[in-house]
């Protein structure tokens, strides 16, 4: 009976691990291309997620939803890279990380006004009724979580790596000047870098929704723990984002178990002092030499 | 000549004065019109609007043989203990104000209330359910209280909340309580009720969660392992629902009670059927059981435009509310502030509500004793369920007790 309630802990930890990774992930994918990340970035999961939820009222099915919520995601993402990024970048100026912090604040006033304060319940068909694997329950909506960000992570890593378009990111993130002197337009790929990195939010917002309702301030806890999740593990790792977001959520799940549910928040800033002490570049980073 | 002139003038504008002022009766309604908090608001401001245009279209109160209007002043108060506080503030200072009636938070009764006692104005909370509304009175030791409540507040919920899980021969329960004012509160009102009905009931853990938590996993199944065979909770909706949709994700049964903030439409619609069979104390249940709830529910939703009722406790609660004070008003024969409390403290008409006959509501204050200031006893207050988005009675016998007590009225 313990043991098992202490893997059931682990299993509801690891998924909620995912979802910090997958937001974890889209921060990545901007950081790689343009060494910049989206401050409002949980505003974007929100603001998506309550799109997704009013297409799903005027009656638009759910399979439909889900790519229009992450073209939504898509759209807002180059909002930001165009207002808030791209003329900072120019000028070699940090102003973006005001810029989008505004941009976030602005987004989250706006959803307040359209959308209300109120948490809403988001409608699935994924049924919510726990179904048991080895004495652990387990809900359809949480294995949905699981298996929405390997896809949508699976994707975007294929895609990097097969397609031309794909391999001009990877030029991009791994040297700017050297792949701009090769044709390839570095303003292009950092606009397909905010894009996707909308789609990954989109998608988490959509992922999240059924289990935690959608309100204007559903996404502010997550940010802060994707945010250790992406500084421990490193801005430039995938695989390390997945493994720090499942390690860090099972951490959580078992301090509050059995330290009580005030200790919750522990584990994810424990962790982000260890790694900037020990390992500032991230446990899967590596050091890079920067040239003054 | 100039001289006499002034004098008329003045008599005049004195005169003009008295009869605006002697117009009507102004009363101010408060509460959080927007924000989380807002369903209740509304509810209660717009049950108390009920009441009033109902009096107004009688020809208003008969105030000393001369018939007056009510003329209503609103304010919200967002649900800020600040904001709550600047209201406050300005009523207090506001002239020729008869009476306040409202507040849905705890917290903003604590922020503001105080200055409206510094000016004696009397207030009428409802539905504000936390005890601290009025212990915070007793415990300084007030002699000339001019606060009372109409609500069905936390003590009685408490008690009825340790009764049901009695009745239900459960043994071992499980406490669940946010940690704001009110959930601490709350559990400090269910421990003191279960020792007062002799200990029949083991906690065998206390769990806290906080606003805004989703994840309830690791505090129920701390509960699961302590054997709970039932959750006390004390909370508002949203956290409510997660604990209730948390339980259900786990494949736990067990019967959640709670406090009156189960009813909230944020618990309802977030746990959707995962709240099915919770159970919470109400003051009034939306069913048009008796004549009178009838008229009011029909009344609400067609003055409205509503299928349902956001709070019908609230909303209950703010149109009896009205008509304890009008009637309040009549015996003091005066639109004076401090003369309406007297009168309410010996209230001697019976007043017809949509919850229950009110007799004899008020006492005078004893600090000793803050329920000479609160106007609910347990009888008016029945036990609520859960289903399928709305609540109803949980228990059939509630409902006849009603029923048969408005045929005795209507009898007489």
């Amino acid at each position: 009976m313990y043991a098992l309630i202490v893997t059931q802990m682990v299993v509801s930890g690891v998924l909620m691990g995912l979802i910090y990774a997958l937001i974890a992930y889209g921060f990545q994918l901007t950081y790689a291309t343009s060494k910049s990340i989206n401050f409002g970035q949980g505003e974007l999961v929100m603001v998506s997620a309550f799109f997704s939820l009013t297409l799903l009222n005027v009656g638009v099915p759910y399979w439909l939803m889900v790519p229009g919520g992450m073209l939504f995601g898509a759209l807002l993402g180059l909002v930001v890279e165009r207002t808030g990024v791209r003329l900072a970048l120019e000028q070699k100026s940090e102003g973006w990380i005001l810029m989008t912090i505004i941009l976030g604040l602005f987004a989250f006033s706006v959803a307040e006004n359209i959308w209300g304060r109120d948490d809403r319940p988001f409608p699935t068909p994924i049924s919510s009724s726990p179904i048991q694997i080895f004495g652990i329950h387990i809900t359809p909506v949480e294995i949905s979580v699981a298996v929405g960000v390997f896809a949508l992570m699976g994707m975007i890593e294929l895609f990097k790596r097969k397609t031309l378009l794909g391999k001009a990111f990877e030029a991009v993130s791994a040297d700017r000047d050297a792949a701009e002197l090769m044709g390839i337009s570095a303003t292009r790929t950092i606009m397909l870098s905010y894009g996707l990195s909308g789609v990954v939010a989109a998608l988490a917002g959509i992922l999240i929704a059924p289990i935690t309702t959608v309100g204007p301030t559903m996404a502010s806890a997550l940010i802060l723990k994707a945010f250790s999740v992406a500084v421990v593990a490193g801005l430039d790792s995938g695989f390390g984002v997945v493994v720090i977001g499942m390690l860090l959520g099972a951490l959580e799940s078992l301090t509050s178990f059995y330290l009580g549910s005030g200790w919750r928040e522990a584990p994810g800033l424990i962790l982000l002092i260890l790694a900037l002490a020990m390992r500032p570049m991230g446990v899967f980073g590596k050091a890079s030499i920067r040239k003054v | 000549m100039k001289k006499v002139l002034m004098t008329s003038l003045m008599a005049l504008g004195l005169f003009a004065a008295q009869a605006f002022a002697g117009d009507t009766v102004k009363i101010a309604i408060t509460g959080p019109f927007s924000g989380g908090s807002a369903p209740m608001g509304i509810s209660m401001r717009n049950g108390a609007m009920l009441a009033v245009s109902e009096i107004n279209a009688a020809g208003g109160i008969d105030v000393g043989g001369h018939r007056m209007k009510i003329q209503v002043i609103e304010r919200d108060d967002e649900g800020k203990n600040a904001r709550g506080a600047l209201v406050a503030q300005e009523l207090a200072s506001m002239s020729g104000l008869s009476g306040v009636i409202g507040t849905v938070n705890t917290g903003v009764v604590l922020a503001g209330d105080r200055y409206l006692q510094q000016k004696g104005i009397t207030k009428i909370i409802t539905p504000a359910a936390g005890s601290a509304s009025m212990t915070q009175w007793s415990k300084a030791g007030v002699k000339n209280l001019s606060i009372f409540r109409f609500s069905a507040d936390d003590s009685i919920q408490a008690a009825m909340v340790v009764e049901e899980a009695i009745d239900r021969k459960l043994t071992k329960v499980a406490i669940f309580h946010d940690t704001t004012n009110y959930g601490v509160s709350g559990n400090e009102d269910l421990l003191q009720q279960i020792k007062k009905q002799g200990n029949k009931l083991k906690v065998v853990t206390t769990e806290k969660f906080n606003i805004g938590d989703k994840d309830m996993t690791a505090q129920l199944l701390r509960a699961k392992l302590a054997g709970a065979q039932a959750i006390l909770i004390w909370g508002i909706g949203p956290e409510m629902a997660a604990v209730a949709n948390g339980m259900a994700a786990m494949g736990m049964k067990l019967p959640l009670i709670g406090g009156w903030t189960i009813s909230m439409s944020n618990f309802i619609n977030n746990a959707g059927k995962n709240g099915n069979g919770a159970l919470t104390p109400q003051s009034f249940i939306e069913e048009p059981i008796t004549p009178m709830a009838k008229r009011f529910i029909n009344e609400y939703h067609k003055t409205y435009h509503v299928s349902r009722i956001p709070s019908p406790m609230s909303a209950a609660e703010g149109y009896d509310a009205v008509y304890v004070f009008a009637a309040a008003v009549k015996q003091a024969k005066s639109t004076d502030t401090h003369k309406i409390k007297e009168a309410l403290e010996d209230l001697r008409a019976p007043v017809k509500g949509v919850i229950a006959t009110w007799r004899h509501p008020y006492s005078k204050w004893n600090p000793a004793n803050e329920r000479t200031h609160e106007a609910f006893h347990r009888d008016q207050v029945v036990m609520g369920m859960v289903k399928d988005g709305r609540i109803v009675f949980a228990h059939e016998s509630d409902k006849q007790r009603l029923i048969k007590e408005a045929l005795g009225k209507n009898a007489k």
